[in-house]
């Protein structure tokens, strides 16, 4: 593998594993045809709201 | 934006994606290991769209198939929606952190095949801003 080919490597396991727990092992004999993804909610987005208003009203 | 059709996948060669997924389990001691239908329809699917440029909404759809074949024992859709958001890092960067969250969110939910027909209407705005 070429350099930038291991850099996204090393970058994309550690994404994954940062957001490992929205996601079920599970095993293919249990598909049941539709995805599963937890949902994040919407809490981060808040706090990117609220943080994008307060640099803008500074 | 500049950029958004381009050879997206040739950063991530298929070994890429099965290490990807090897790490995936191992964290979670989960069984990494080839399917006997999957495996070999994915990889093919993968290696010839890795030469091609492709939109962004054609590298969600080929992660969303990639999930769908299931080409390894667990954690298809972390693995392909962990290869989308990380392809996205770049793109994002110049985009509104809000927008940036959205985006990446909405690629993944597509990826995972749970994205809404609103998320599917929110996508094609955002892009079309990104053009511009």
């Amino acid at each position: 593998m070429t350099m930038a080919e291991n850099k996204f490597l090393k970058e994309a396991i550690k994404q994954g594993l940062r957001m490992q727990h929205r996601f079920l092992a599970e095993p293919v004999l249990a598909r049941t045809g539709k995805g599963y993804m937890k949902s994040e909610g919407v809490a981060t987005l808040q706090r990117i709201k609220a943080s994008l208003k307060k640099s803008r009203s500074t | 934006m500049a950029g958004l059709v381009k050879n997206w996948l040739q950063i991530v060669p298929w070994e890429a994606v099965v290490s990807i997924n090897g790490a995936l389990c191992e964290a979670r001691k989960a069984l990494h290991k080839p399917t006997s239908d999957g495996y070999a329809p994915a990889k093919e699917l993968w290696e010839r769209n890795r030469s091609r440029k492709l939109s962004l909404p054609e590298v969600f759809q080929i992660g969303f198939q990639c999930h769908r074949l299931a080409p390894f024992c667990n954690y298809n859709g972390n693995t392909f929606v962990t290869i989308v958001r990380t392809l996205l890092n770049d793109v994002l960067k110049g985009l509104p952190a809000d927008k940036a969250h959205i985006l990446r969110s909405i690629a993944g939910h597509i990826v995972a095949g749970t994205a809404t027909d609103i998320e599917r209407k929110q996508l094609d705005s955002i892009l079309a801003a990104l053009e511009k």
